[in-house]
């Protein structure tokens, strides 16, 4: 909301300098969004008379102009504006000057001629968004004198973000009583001279038949007005709080409302049929409003209607072909409370946001709706002509802060506690800044009782009292004071991620939201999605149940900017139905990695390498082996986005905790990724965690280690062979690995050979060749039986 | 010349010969062959001493002292050039084998937690060590937690200025109460309050709750998925000179440097009194920058008084305890930290961005 300073002035004769009025703004809780100052950001632009205008010899849309700005000398200057004329008089601005869009004006040619200055147009001079040529002035504005002043415009522009909760404050008035209030100066008094009723004029016939949602409501006739334009002083006070001059009654209660914070509304006498009455909406009816759309209506909200239908959605927007027009004579005008909640919720359901509806839902003060009753009539009697009818009230200002007694608000509270819970102490003296706030207050001992003005909607707790001590006092006045801290242990910090990134990976963080289409990538349809209802786009519209698609995503990214390899691994939830209980859903939190392209760069030692399968595997079980666990990779076929033949699931203990996999090819080349892509997937709630170890003796003796290399079918496992070299091998096996792995010239199609090396120790003893000679045999007689494997060379 | 005269004088070319042999060889094995030569069972000194028993008796202990004293001679004399030509050769083959130690080492790739990560850690880490316990609640939440407990009732005009996403319908049957992402990590307040007092906890409370949070906003400075962190106590006598305590230690802590902090009135529905914190900008220590738009001031964050409605919603009788609260942006901190000046930079995900700004820890 703007607030031009000249407009703060007419409620407080403030002294002080706009920006140490800002600082206060401030300190009272009112957010200074800016600070305009048009006067001082046009210095140097003086009126000036053009005393001779010749055409540019070199240029045809140029002219040389002689303008007097009231020095000795008349000032060069070359105009490439059409609109001016000898005699005319114009804003120039003069060398130095520095005009609001930042333009500093220096002597200079142009084409050949020196220019000593700059003709404005009105965009030139900070007043309007676009202007066709140079403002031209009026005859008698006096040359020389500067611009700024001679339009009187603001010293200071206010633009200030009032909070939800302040409604009391969007208005001039609202302002200047928390900046009088806080400077110890009087508020003025409001103009409150009686209107001169006509008797002749027939009263506005209202009805109210719901009351809940406005308990006051009152109306007025006025017949015989002209409509004109609103005086120009009207609309520069209009246009510098930043609304649109519309016409002269719209003007003037758009006036009042800015000022005085009551929003009103006046309808075309001449459309309105029969009596108003202010009603509920059953549902169904239909409203032409104002900005050119056509509602249906819900049931409870609060219309006001006329015999022949609604011609207002209370509070909001007023029907189209009751509006005031220049054509209108006779109105009839709107002062009225509206139930801040009920405002709220229709404004809500049909996105109608209005100057008249942000102040109703925020609370206005019911004491006002007859002074501005008052106000409106006699500036618009005054402006426009015509005669008044007596005022029309129905219900009671009185009831709206009532309790159920009839009493006004009181809030009861404990200065003491009231200290305590701000840490500062409350001198009596800051009672005095309260009570010119509005609030009555009365201390006896620490019982403090305060009386609420009705304006304040706000202020019902003792909280709300203790808000009001602190930002007149000033947080900045309350103390640092770090409370008793308690010495629990802080608890152990997820490493998930960060064992991850210290193997090399890089944490990405993606939205939680993806498409249909890549939720579909590696998980079938069901019904288990968790789809938004207003998503930002298509692309963000369903909760992730995998965290890949995201990887994938930043894979392409980074691959499409000359990256030749990634390692990328992210934390986070995954969301879905929850199967079972109707209505619940889980959110599951996951590790995910992706690698693809260069693991190993060319270098010094060695060349690029790509990333495959196990190079991902052994980023998993590291992981794992870090946290104690121990996975099992089970290959799986049948898992959705991943190429059959290298994919598998991922057991730790008995649990199924995630997957591993290379990512199809279809999908990878969809996103214009040509190298493998391998990604994996860890369920993080379905971790134990692992056991600490317990101490076992280390061998005394010496163990053996032996070296078999047998071929078998591809089709074999190498955890099934290690399993079966496990068996035979008997007790004294420590270990068992493949150490080669050959498939090249001499090994038949369908075959590989395998080298396996295991090793052999016993707690007592050293072990002989008998010993280990025994477990070869085993192990080849094993191998030959459960595999057909054939012992090589 | 005496036969013993002969051999004095054999003995004595023998010995000179040998050691200038010694002094000359080039490696350990041209050495090793000397041995052999003079001192082997055919060498040159065996050879000398087969004249030996020509002599006469008489002699004979005479040219042996001699013999001995020429083979201790020799013995020293090769253990001498043994040690030189091994001092030697050890330093060539330090020689051979030195490396350019400047080469880069071998390495996995370079990993690095994403800042956001690493700011929510430092965040959690400055309150743990405060005595804050960590919590966590669900992403998606009911309007209750996320609204109606926190004191913003339906109408509230609060309510319209969150841009809140919600969820399809997710019952199968009637009408479900309506589910949404939540809009802020203070539903988490509520949560862990009512969960503390089920589990037969009373307070003080103390807890940072970090964790994701939506507004269905989308442009330069708005992310629609961004990272927030509650930070609330509840106890008796708990003050606002508490809260600004805490505030002061908390960004002094994370900024690493003594940073002023300013409270302003400000209205959030859950507090009451309410402040929004700025600090004195970290860019220009407060003489006013771009940054801070001449202000010397920087807003980081919301905070206030728990609204009594807050705690009595979840049980706790306001009159005997109080408590502060506040939530703050972790992307807008990790941008003031470490001079980040886009938002869509951190979820953009570019790995040069990653590798520069993230950290290994």
């Amino acid at each position: 909301m703007k607030i031009p300073f000249s407009w703060l002035k007419e409620h407080v004769a403030l002294t002080a300098t706009p920006m140490q009025i800002a600082d206060d703004l401030v300190r009272l809780g009112h957010e200074v969004e800016a600070v305009e100052m048009p006067r001082a950001a046009v210095v140097g632009v003086r009126v000036g008379l053009i005393a001779s205008k010749q055409p540019h010899p070199d240029a045809d849309k140029l002219s040389l102009l002689k303008v007097d700005v009231g020095d000795a000398e008349a000032l060069d200057i070359v105009c490439g504006a059409s609109n001016m004329d000898e005699g005319d008089k114009i804003p120039v601005a003069t060398l130095g000057t520095v005009l609001p869009n930042g333009l500093k004006i220096k002597k200079g040619k142009i084409r050949g001629e020196t220019s000593c200055g700059m003709c404005c147009s009105e965009t030139e001079l900070g007043l309007a968004e676009a202007s066709a040529g140079l403002l031209i002035l009026p005859a008698d504005a006096p040359v020389g004198a500067e611009v700024g002043a001679y339009l009187k415009l603001e010293e200071a522009v206010f633009d200030l973000s009032i909070t939800p909760n302040r409604g009391d404050c969007m208005n001039v008035r609202g302002i200047a009583r928390d900046l009088a209030a806080d400077a110890g100066l009087p508020l003025n008094d409001l103009d409150l001279h009686a209107v001169a009723i006509d008797t002749s004029v027939a009263d506005a016939i209202v009805t109210v038949s719901a009351e809940q949602d406005c308990p006051v409501y009152m109306a007025r006739s006025i017949k015989g007005i002209t409509v004109v334009d609103s005086p120009a002083w009207m609309q520069a006070k209009l246009i510098q709080a930043g609304q649109r001059p519309v016409n002269g009654v719209v003007d003037v209660l758009n006036t009042i409302m800015l000022d005085l914070g009551q929003p009103m509304h006046a309808f075309d006498a001449d459309t309105v049929s029969g009596s108003i009455n202010v009603s509920s909406a059953q549902g169904g009816e239909s409203f032409s409003a104002l900005d050119g759309r056509e509602l249906t209506l819900n049931a409870g909200d609060l219309l006001v209607n006329d015999a022949s239908g609604v011609i207002a959605l209370a509070g909001i927007m007023g029907s189209e072909p009751t509006g005031v027009r220049e054509t209108t004579t006779n109105i009839v005008l709107e002062s009225a409370f509206f139930r801040p909640a009920r405002i709220s919720e229709t404004r809500r359901v049909y996105a109608m946001v209005s100057e008249a509806s942000m102040r109703f839902e925020r609370g206005v003060d019911p004491d006002m709706v007859a002074v501005a009753m008052q106000r409106a009539t006699n500036m618009i009697i005054d402006l426009f002509g015509g005669s008044a009818s007596e005022v029309t009230v129905c219900g009671d200002a009185g009831s709206v802060n009532a309790d159920a007694s009839g009493a006004s608000r009181q809030v009861n509270a404990s200065v003491s506690r009231i200290e305590t819970r701000l840490g500062i102490e409350i001198p009596v003296a800051v009672d005095d800044v309260l009570v010119r706030m509005g609030f009555a207050l009365q201390r006896n001992g620490d019982a403090l009782t305060v009386s609420v003005p009705t304006f304040r909607h706000d202020v019902s707790i003792p909280e709300d009292i203790s808000e009001e001590y602190a930002r007149v006092i000033g947080f900045d006045k309350i103390p640092e004071l770090l409370p008793p801290l308690a010495t629990t242990a802080p608890a152990q910090q997820d490493r998930s991620v960060h064992d991850a990134v210290g193997a090399g990976f890089l944490q990405v963080i993606n939205y939680a939201f993806i498409s249909a289409s890549e939720q579909r990538l590696f998980v079938a349809q069901d019904d288990l999605d968790i789809a938004l209802e207003n998503p930002i786009s298509d692309a963000m519209s369903v909760m992730r149940r995998s965290v890949w698609p995201g990887l994938l995503n930043t894979a392409r990214y980074n691959m499409n900017r000359q990256q030749s390899g990634v390692s990328l691994v992210e934390q986070g939830r995954v969301y879905l139905k929850n199967q079972k209980a109707e209505n619940s859903h889980d959110e599951i939190n996951v590790i995910a990695w992706l690698m693809s392209g260069d693991v190993e760069q060319d270098d010094w030692f060695g060349n690029a390498r790509q990333a495959d399968f196990f190079d991902l595997k052994g980023a998993v079980n590291a992981w794992l082996t870090l946290r104690g666990l121990t996975g099992r990779f089970i290959a799986d076929d049948s898992m959705q986005g991943l190429q059959a033949g290298q994919s598998a699931k991922i057991l730790v203990g008995r649990a199924e905790a995630g997957r591993i996999g290379r990512v199809d090819g279809d999908i990878a080349s969809s996103l214009d990724i040509d190298t493998p892509v391998f990604v994996a997937e860890i369920n993080l709630d379905a971790l134990t965690t692992g056991k600490q170890a317990k101490f076992v003796p280390l061998p005394e003796f010496p163990g053996v280690e032996r070296d078999l290399v047998f071929l078998f079918e591809r089709t074999v496992s190498s955890e099934a062979i290690l399993n079966a070299v496990k068996s035979a091998a008997g007790k004294m096996l420590t270990d068992a690995r493949i150490f080669d792995r050959y498939d090249g010239k001499g090994v038949p199609d369908g075959f590989v050979s395998l080298g396996i090396r295991f090793a052999l120790q016993d707690g007592k003893r050293t072990l002989t060749q008998e010993d280990s000679d025994t477990a070869s045999q085993a192990v080849i007689a094993a191998m030959d039986k459960r595999f057909g494997a054939m012992l090589r060379g | 010349m005496s036969e013993i005269d002969s051999l004095k004088a054999q003995l004595e070319s023998l010995q000179a010969d040998a050691l200038n042999a010694f002094a000359a060889a080039e490696n350990l094995n041209a050495l090793q062959q000397l041995r052999v030569q003079y001192l082997g069972k055919k060498g040159a000194l065996t050879e000398v001493l087969k004249g030996v028993g020509k002599l006469p008796p008489a002699d004979r202990p005479v040219i042996g002292q001699h013999v001995n004293a020429t083979k201790s001679a020799l013995a020293a004399g090769l253990e001498a050039c043994e040690t030189t030509l091994a001092e030697k050769e050890k330093i060539a083959r330090i020689e051979a084998e030195r490396i350019d130690v400047s080469l880069p080492g071998r390495t996995k790739g370079k990993g690095a937690l994403h800042p956001v990560q690493n700011g929510l850690d430092e965040i959690s880490m400055i309150f743990s060590q405060m005595g804050f316990v960590v919590a966590e609640g669900p992403e998606i939440e009911d309007e209750f937690h996320n609204f109606d407990a926190l004191n913003i009732p339906p109408e509230h005009p609060a309510r319209a200025m969150h841009d809140t996403f919600f969820v399809k319908e997710m019952g199968n049957g009637e009408k479900s109460e309506p589910m949404l992402l939540r809009t802020h990590t203070s539903p988490v307040q509520i949560r862990t309050m009512k969960r503390f007092l089920a589990e037969g906890g009373e307070p003080p409370l103390a807890v940072v709750a970090p964790g994701r949070v939506y507004r269905c906003d989308y442009d330069v400075t708005h992310s629609p998925m961004f990272h927030q962190v509650e930070v609330f106590k509840v106890d008796r006598d708990v003050s606002m000179a508490h809260l600004k305590g805490v505030l002061k230690h908390f960004l002094s802590t994370y900024f690493e440097k003594d940073v002023a902090i300013r409270l302003r009135p400000h209205y959030f529905p859950f507090t009451e009194p309410s402040a929004e914190v700025d600090i004195g900008c970290v860019f220009c220590a407060g003489k006013g920058c771009r940054i801070c738009k001449g202000s010397g001031w920087i807003e980081v964050l919301g905070s206030g008084m728990i609204h009594p409605n807050v705690l009595q919603s979840v049980g706790i009788d306001s009159e005997e305890f109080s408590g502060f609260a506040f939530g703050l942006g972790v992307e807008r901190l990790v941008m003031l930290k470490q001079g980040i000046p886009d938002l869509r930079l951190f979820f953009e995900n570019d790995v040069r961005f990653l590798s520069r700004m993230g950290v290994n820890k």
